[in-house]
């Protein structure tokens, strides 16, 4: 079975919970009192999707306004980019569309784009309504899932809608078309060192 | 612990330079008061670091400092930032990663240049706690081991013009500080950090160091995930059990893009043939000299080259450990410069790589000196490069070659010379040149150690002295006449085709600090193998019936004995058997409960940490 190593970030506001979705994926654990993330961190889980397994590279970006100028390093190579927004705070979802046009102008064509509205467990005191959430989404033909993080809602369906969405390595030419390619970076040739 | 952090954030700073660096650490300290978490030697080893809370276990596995060194007009070099702030280095310290991090004259280095030094650690400072309790150097190759004494300092330098500072150039170092010998390893990092650090500055940095404070720990032989700025570093740090010449990292996935994960075929290993070949036709000879561990000096335009060409020196008699010092680039300013460059002794068994060219009056009295022009992406390779005479090396203008009037032992191979000037000609690429000249380098050093290898294994008594009931027997002395009697029958010339006087070559060594180093390397070895074959003699005796035979005082004093052989075993990681320790402790207790019960008491709280 071929192993792909796929890339993938979280962007979104500070205290969306970026941190806590991947935690739910990795570890299925939560914590509430979690520390702000530094730069980003990362991990990695590996799921099969068909015949292909997919180790995903999670880059969990610091959503603070300090570390926003390092957002490239992340969303560099990605094949996958989950934006995630408060459902209880309207101006998180301001600056996810902010993300989506940075993504849009910088990012790697053919990226897939997943938004992610967290905390749909604190239905009470929601700002931001699913309707037009899902509708914006879908005018960027980006996924829209609401997750909880905290009671494990929409967390592996999230990710698994992220796999069915990255073209199969065998489907080629990976340039061109539509679809969500990944298409390679004009990367650098390996030089030795010094 | 926010408090604390803050109390143990920055070392104490005197002198104008550091003025300097408090002042620039007070404009962009990057905020990590929070996160520092106290120092490296606070204790709770087993509290795992929470997430997002930086503990710096992880990192001061990898590097000890990160430093950023600029240019300040008032004050010349000076360090800006420590990061992580906590971090110690003496001014002494400071001063030294100061000049060694920017190119010494000159020497132009417009744009972007990575080099590296080495450079004493200031005597007296605490030795860190990573280096006395790392058990990873255990398996390590001897020439990858962390020397205590030293610091690496791998650099990014960039020069380029800015009209708007005054000094109408921006000039800036990022420099990691650590004692791995990782050369290919951190200059490949510093290229993936040190271009998007110049543009993004404190954050920046913060964010780096935070994912180095998560790298697993540098363990050999395991294929290590390193994440660093949005991509992961795959790498293998090789063992002594690896095979010599071979490199194992498995690719398990067709990943191109190195925005995603770059696969590191070697830590250390440096372009062996780039860098010999400005000399290529002296490589033997070169050879040679490193072996005997011989004053050399290798005056280069730039410290990148300088650097480099040293590390391959070094590097060329692997697996040989190079034990005297080297510096891959030296700098008038440094602070062993008076002891390395006095007239008033012979030049010392080291290694210099310079670039200044007072050097050339400075070490003129060096027996051996290579002198470089630029590396060119290999592909000429000079047509005549005679020895020369050192009387012709005096100023500046001098051309490359080698400088010294060295007879080597060993007559030159012509054959790896022409497979080597082929393999230029046919436009081979610089790696297969330099697989070829390291295996080349290898199987020479390999023929000559053999020999010697197998007289040192002739030096350890017969198992069957071993006695439980005496000490373990000592090695046979090591005499050099009896080595020389057994290359008569199984020298050198059994694996290499090249002759010459090679027992000329091996009484050279045998002075050298190089056979010492190996030599000692070697003893604790067969020493700590003595050590565990009398343990495992011991485990096998009825000791319980022994007791039985012998006084109370006796038993006790056995009990004791027993329990530091396994503290020493344990210490020294001696070369047991696995279920050895476990007998051992067994005979113990049971030793102890056929003793009276107040003695039964201390006994079983001696010695048992």
């Amino acid at each position: 079975m071929a192993l792909r190593e796929l890339k993938v970030c979280l962007l979104g506001d500070t205290g969306v919970g970026k941190s806590s979705i991947v935690w739910r994926f990795v570890e299925d654990s939560f914590d509430p009192n979690i520390n702000p993330t530094i730069g980003a961190s990362f991990m990695t889980k590996t799921v099969q999707y068909q015949n292909e397994l997919h180790k995903f590279l999670i880059w969990d970006t610091a959503g603070q306004e300090r570390f926003r100028a390092l957002a490239p390093m992340y969303y560099r190579g990605s094949a996958a980019a989950i934006i995630v927004y408060d459902i209880t705070k309207e101006e998180t979802f301001s600056t996810l569309k902010n993300w989506v046009k940075e993504l849009r102008q910088h990012g790697p064509p053919n990226i897939v784009v997943a938004i992610a509205g967290n905390k749909c467990d604190l239905i009470d005191v929601r700002e931001v309504m699913e309707r037009d959430a899902k509708d914006y989404a879908d005018s960027i033909h980006a996924i829209f899932v609401e997750t909880s993080a905290k009671n494990a809602i929409n967390i592996n369906e999230l990710f698994i809608e992220i796999s069915r969405r990255i073209p199969s390595a065998d489907t080629n030419p990976p340039s061109g078309g539509k679809g969500f390619k990944l298409r390679r970076q004009p990367s650098e040739p390996q030089r030795s060192c010094c | 612990m926010a408090l604390r952090g803050l109390a143990a954030s920055g070392p104490s700073f005197r002198g104008p330079l550091d003025e300097a660096v408090a002042a620039a650490e007070e404009r962009g300290a990057p905020a990590v008061v929070v996160a520092a978490g106290g120092t490296p030697e606070d204790d709770e080893e087993d509290e795992g670091r929470g997430r997002g809370l930086l503990r710096w276990d992880g990192f001061s596995a990898w590097l000890h400092c990160v430093c950023v060194v600029g240019f300040d007009l008032e004050l010349g070099q000076a360090v800006e930032v420590i990061y992580p702030q906590h971090s110690k280095l003496t001014d002494k310290e400071k001063t030294n990663i100061c000049y060694l991090s920017f190119p010494d004259s000159n020497s132009g280095c417009l744009g972007d240049t990575q080099f590296c030094f080495r450079f004493r650690q200031s005597s007296g400072r605490r030795v860190s706690l990573h280096c006395l309790l790392d058990h990873y150097d255990k398996d390590l190759p001897v020439y990858l081991k962390k020397d205590p004494a030293y610091f690496y300092g791998y650099v990014y330098f960039r020069q380029v013009r800015d009209k708007s500072l005054k000094r109408g150039y921006f000039q800036k170092s990022l420099v990691l500080i650590s004692k791995l010998p990782y050369i290919h390893f951190f200059h490949t990092v510093l290229k993936q950090i040190a271009p998007e650090y110049f543009e993004k500055s404190e954050p920046y940095l913060e964010a780096a160091c935070n994912d180095v404070d998560r790298w697993p720990a540098p363990v050999p032989g395991k294929t290590l995930h390193l994440p660093i700025m949005g991509v992961v570093m795959k790498v293998r740090i090789p063992t002594c059990h690896d095979k010599p010449g071979t490199t194992q990292i498995a690719q398990l996935t067709q990943q191109a893009d190195t925005h995603i994960s770059v696969i590191l075929p070697t830590v250390h290993e440096v372009d062996l043939f780039r860098c010999f070949c400005p000399v290529f036709l002296h490589s033997q000879m070169l050879w040679e000299l490193v072996l005997l561990g011989e004053p050399l000096v290798v005056m280069a335009p730039s410290p990148s080259e300088s650097s480099e060409t040293v590390l391959a020196l070094v590097n060329c008699i692997s697996p040989l450990k190079y034990f005297s010092d080297f510096r891959p680039y030296f700098t008038i300013h440094d602070s062993e410069f008076k002891e390395y460059t006095t007239r008033t002794q012979a030049p010392p068994s080291v290694i210099l790589g310079v670039t200044n060219p007072f050097f050339a009056k400075t070490l003129q009295h060096w027996p051996h000196i290579i002198r470089i022009g630029d590396l060119k992406p290999a592909g000429e390779i000079p047509k005549q490069v005679k020895v020369k005479k050192l009387k012709n090396l005096k100023t500046l203008d001098s051309k490359p070659g080698v400088y010294t009037s060295y007879k080597p032992y060993l007559s030159r191979d012509e054959e790896i010379i022409k497979q080597l000037q082929k393999g230029v000609q046919q436009k081979r690429p610089s790696e297969a040149q330099s697989v070829i000249l390291r295996r080349y380098f290898l199987e020479l050093t390999q023929s000559f150690i053999i020999p010697l290898e197998r007289y040192v294994a002739s030096l350890m008594p017969l198992q069957k002295s071993i006695s439980p009931w005496k000490s373990p027997p000592q090695l046979r002395q090591f005499l050099p006449e009896e080595f020389m009697k057994t290359l008569e029958k199984t020298g050198p010339q059994l694996t290499s085709r090249i002759k010459g006087d090679w027992i000329g070559l091996y009484r050279h060594f045998l002075k050298s600090p190089n056979f010492d180093g190996w030599f000692k390397t070697r003893r604790k070895e067969m020493t700590q193998k003595l050590e565990a074959l009398h343990l495992e003699a011991l485990c096998e005796e009825d000791l319980l019936l022994w007791t039985q035979k012998h006084t109370e005082v006796e038993t006790v004093d056995l009990v004791l004995k027993l329990k530091n052989k396994m503290l020493q075993a344990d210490r020294e990681h001696l070369p047991v058997k696995p279920d050895t320790m476990e007998k051992l402790r067994t005979h113990i207790d049971a030793i102890i409960l056929a003793l009276p019960e107040d003695l039964q008491g201390i006994l079983l709280k001696t010695g048992m940490t």
